[in-house]
């Protein structure tokens, strides 16, 4: 006998309680003063042990009690011959349907092999089918019912997810002992190396259940697969876009390889590569056309393999115009423009164009065309002009305000209407520059731009931030460098010092590139999410926002994904087949994306005996040995029912004695008063 | 109404003796009954022809002026009578249940005998004892009298012990004259030995009654838990239980009553017991009935 949960069984202290209460506190007599003891004899006494006695009783149950609920807590349990159980089992059939078992007709033999474990179950027995992959799912509910198990088993389709040895063994942890009958289970996989976790502990299971590892593969299986693509998410200029492939090999000799771009279902170009034994090599590949809009891309080698799945590659890229970014300057000077333009055009994935105008001629045009606005030390801003920019910024666009003595002059910063205090000049003979002290790189505008603390600034603008402003970052005497301030739905960053060189050197440090893009980014309200999706993983649907309004996804066979409760309620959506899916999002926006599955699939390597019987050998000691009669296994029998039925009766005849003993007297009368002398 | 004031509880509230005494006299009085068994002793009872060496005080002269006779009047008490009350004012007799202990009720009735016995001009005296004579006033009909009983009472205190052969011994040595003996107390002795103290004025002529003062709760207890009993007199302790108390007390209670009353009885002595509780003029009619039987 013993206790699946013994340190419930330091609860027994509580026993103390009850005796506390009789021992200590039951005999505690009230004193009460009496004109003679002349006929109270000393034999009263016996009459006191009697009821104490009596009270022993009831002291008996309540221990009994507190004993009982520690003891059923502590979950006490015997071993029993699998033969008291009647010889019945409890069968699990787990069948690995992730993407590595497309390979040949692995699934095939694994469905067979869990048929014939079906089979092979007596009429008692009890069964439940599942699968596994990264997650496991129960096909069927216990049953004794061979019928359900199969067609279970007959309809169990491959998929993409990759395969998790330690989810499989953790879905079994929790199986438990169902009807308290012992567990037997079979893990039927093609044993794949890449599926072991690397803390191995995550494959134990519980000592009472018998584990059978059932291999379909025998051998590592050689296997070619494009393992990644690199292409840019959206394309603005087709010549200059690029796209790279890795094409490896997992277990095979040196071959030649025709590597091939596909577009739309045409392939543009095909191109050659030499592969070592177990090798790897990158294609690169210009795109010389795409149409305007989500284009499917797919890159392939020649299925030369048993895997043929992981042989082409997708992403999805979408053509759209470049995003524009008006420039306005005081037109005296062209250097802030040059250096601006520079930064911005050298990410050409964003696909940023930048029109450069001064402040008079930008007195005629609508930012509303424009996905941002710089204004870059202006001194004299059109009333027109100004006003059209706050309406714009209300509406959801965003503006950067670069500050230098020429908007100095105005007294107070275009757009955000914040005060201007001062123009600061750092001294020859005092601190000759400033540099920037404290950063908020929690803010995507700073979040890579490197180390701002070496730009120099020799002027700055003072600026007192209105109310909700935002300080990114700050000059090293603690005055704003960089501020942001929200307005109705736009952004407005406001930078207290200039971008051509003069009244700082930031244009010459490589920082000024990333935060230039960050910031055009953040304002223009640039999609950054990833280019590709892994199987399983999640892409979500709606933000806070857009709470209420329907979202669509549309699965690579172009089917409606979702209902119509969660179209319009789901917050995320898990991707879980390798294609494209098509996305409405709530804001509107149409979106492709490119699913492909792990590409640690791919590797055919099994794991080495050794290590199933290790892993074999966390279970029962017979699931070691192969398993033997099922007569002369013990297993764990659970007691605590036992206790608790016990525990009930106590209980009741407590409550018995509680009543008998410690009720209303009969014939209530007066208490004796104590009376003073 | 003036009967209302023969309850216990209401006298507490009175704070004179003296006007207890009244209270209860006078309300016990309003409420008897016109019987010849029962009388004061300003009561005529009849005529008797005048003899030499009688009283030309109690001559009716109207009487004698209607038949030139000389008649004497008489009254019923005119037959006094030597009132000695002996007072227990034990440590047991402090007790109580309820707003009037032993003690205060002893009080009560002994005040009330003393104005009865006051009014009737028989003379009074008291003796309050313990395990010793604790206060000793006594018998007199002079004028005051009753003012040094009453204060004899009032100043009882619960003392000690009992012990019954001490005010006994005491009375037999002081009393020389013949009367009435009335011995107020809860009587926790052995009834032989009590009555055995008693036995030498008895047989010297004098009219002993008893009055058994007890508090309803020592003539039936209840209580409802396991109490720990502290004796008022001793001391000693012991832990009782309501079973007990219910059952095995009472028939002692009730032999030792029994017992207290046959050996009083078989010595000639009068017994009385009283309920604390109850008004106290069953005990001035058990009084009245002795003191008339002896006029």
């Amino acid at each position: 006998m013993g206790f699946l949960s013994p340190w419930f069984l330091g609860g027994v202290l509580a026993a103390g309680l009850p005796v506390y209460i009789h021992l200590l506190k039951q005999h505690r007599s009230e004193p009460l003063k009496f004109s003679s003891l002349m006929f109270l004899e000393r034999r009263a006494q016996s009459s006191v042990k009697h009821r104490r006695l009596k009270y022993l009783a009831l002291l008996a149950m309540r221990l009994a009690i507190v004993l009982l609920l520690a003891l059923m807590f502590a979950n006490p349990f015997v071993r029993r011959s699998a033969a008291a159980a009647g010889g019945r089992k409890f069968v699990a059939i787990a069948v690995d349907n992730s993407f590595s078992m497309r390979a040949g007709d692995r699934l095939g033999r694994a469905k067979q092999a869990a048929l014939d474990v079906v089979g092979s179950m007596g009429a008692t027995d009890r069964g439940q089918v599942m699968t596994f992959a990264s997650n496991a799912q129960m096909l069927t509910q216990a049953t004794s019912d061979k019928g359900e198990l199969q067609r279970a088993i007959q309809g169990i389709q491959p998929g993409d997810g990759r395969s998790a040895y330690g989810e499989i063994s953790r879905t079994l942890r929790s199986l438990g002992q169902p009807d308290g009958l012992p567990v037997e289970a079979h893990v039927i996989s093609d044993m794949q190396q890449t599926s072991i976790p690397t803390p191995f502990a995550e494959l134990a299971i519980p000592p009472s259940m018998r584990l059978r590892l059932h291999s379909v593969a025998n051998d590592r299986e050689p296997n070619w697969y494009v393992e990644s693509v690199n292409a840019p998410r959206s394309i603005f200029q087709p010549k200059k876009v690029r796209v790279q492939a890795v094409v490896a090999g997992a277990g095979t000799p040196a071959a030649d390889l025709g590597v091939e771009l596909v577009m739309n279902g045409r392939t543009l170009e095909t191109k050659h590569v030499k592969l070592g034994a177990n090798g790897r090599a990158t294609v690169e590949f210009y795109l010389p056309e795409a149409a305007y809009g989500m284009n499917r891309g797919e890159v392939r080698i020649p299925g030369n393999d048993k895997l043929a799945a992981d042989d082409h590659f997708p992403f999805a890229v979408e053509r759209k115009e470049a995003t524009r970014i008006l420039f306005i300057s005081d037109g005296r000077s062209a250097r802030s423009a040059t250096y601006y333009k520079a930064a911005i055009e050298s990410v050409p994935e964003a696909g940023y164009t930048v029109e450069t105008v001064s402040s008079d001629q930008a007195a005629n045009i609508s930012p509303d065309k424009f996905s941002l606005v710089v204004l870059s030390d202006v001194g004299s801003l059109s009333s027109g002009l100004e006003s059209n920019l706050t309406d714009y910024v209300k509406g959801g666009g965003g503006v950067f305000v670069a500050l230098g003595s020429q908007a100095a002059a105005r007294r107070r910063v275009p757009v955000t209407g914040d005060a201007i205090q001062e123009t600061r000049y750092a001294s020859r003979e005092g601190e000759r520059f400033q540099t920037a002290g404290e950063v908020d790189r929690t803010h995507v505008a700073t979040a890579r731009a490197g180390a701002l603390d070496e730009v120099r600034f020799y002027q700055t603008i003072r600026v007192t931030p209105g109310k909700g402003a935002r300080v990114i970052a700050k000059l090293s005497d603690g005055s704003p460098l960089l501020y942001e301030r929200k307005t109705g739905e736009g952004r407005t960053l406001v930078f207290a010092s200039t971008l051509d060189n003069v009244a700082n050197d930031l244009p010459l440090h490589a920082s000024f590139i990333p935060l230039m893009e960050q910031s055009a980014h953040y304002l223009a309200g640039y999609d950054t999410s990833p280019a590709q999706y892994l199987v399983d993983s999640f892409v979500e649907l709606r933000s806070a926002r857009d709470a209420g309004s329907a979202v669509d996804v549309l699965d690579p066979d172009g089917k409606r994904a979702l209902s119509l409760k969660e179209s319009a309620t789901a917050q995320a959506f898990r991707l879980n087949r390798e294609g494209f899916f098509e996305l409405r999002r709530a804001n509107g926006r149409n979106e492709l994306i490119a699913v492909h599955a792990d590409r640690r699939e791919s590797d055919l390597d099994i794991v080495p005996k050794d290590t199933l019987a290790l892993w074999q050998g966390t279970g029962s000691p017979e699931s070691q040995s192969g398993g033997g009669p099922a007569e002369q296994q013990t297993r764990p029998y659970s007691l605590w029912w036992y206790f608790a039925l016990a525990l009930l009766v106590a209980s009741f005849v407590e409550s018995l004695f509680a009543s008998q003993y410690l009720g209303a007297e009969q014939e209530p009368q007066p208490a004796v008063r104590r009376k003073a002398a | 109404m003036l009967q209302r004031y023969l309850d216990p509880s209401v006298l507490a509230s009175i704070s004179g003796l003296e006007l207890i005494a009244r209270t209860v006299v006078d309300g016990f009085i309003a409420g008897l009954h016109r019987s010849p068994d029962f009388g004061f002793s300003q009561e005529f009872a009849e005529y008797r022809a005048y003899s030499e060496g009688d009283d030309l005080r109690h001559v009716d002269w109207n009487v004698y002026a209607r038949t030139e006779r000389a008649y004497l009047k008489r009254y019923r008490g005119e037959t006094n009578t030597q009132l000695t009350i002996l007072m227990d004012a034990s440590a047991s007799m402090a007790y109580g249940s309820h707003q009037v202990n032993k003690l205060d009720f002893c009080r009560y009735l002994a005040a009330s005998v003393s104005y009865m016995s006051n009014q009737q001009r028989d003379s009074v005296g008291i003796v309050v004892f313990d395990d010793e004579i604790r206060n000793y006033v006594p018998p007199s009909a002079r004028h005051g009298q009753f003012m040094r009983v009453l204060h004899a009472i009032e100043n009882a205190q619960p003392g000690t012990r009992t012990d019954f052969e001490k005010p006994f011994q005491h009375c037999a040595n002081f009393l020389h004259r013949r009367g009435m003996i009335v011995v107020l107390s809860d009587f926790y002795a052995e009834p032989d030995r009590v009555v055995r103290t008693m036995e030498p004025l008895r047989s010297h002529g004098d009219e002993l009654i008893l009055f058994h003062i007890l508090d309803p709760q020592e003539i039936r207890p209840a209580i409802k838990d396991p109490v720990l009993m502290i004796d008022m007199e001793t001391q000693d302790e012991i832990e009782v239980t309501p079973e007990y108390m219910k059952t095995e007390y009472r028939q002692k209670i009730d032999s030792h009553i029994a017992e207290v009353k046959d050996r009083a009885q078989r010595s000639g002595i009068d017994y009385f017991l009283i309920d604390t509780s109850k008004p106290l003029d069953e005990a001035l009619r058990d009084y009245l009935l002795i003191r008339q039987g002896r006029a």
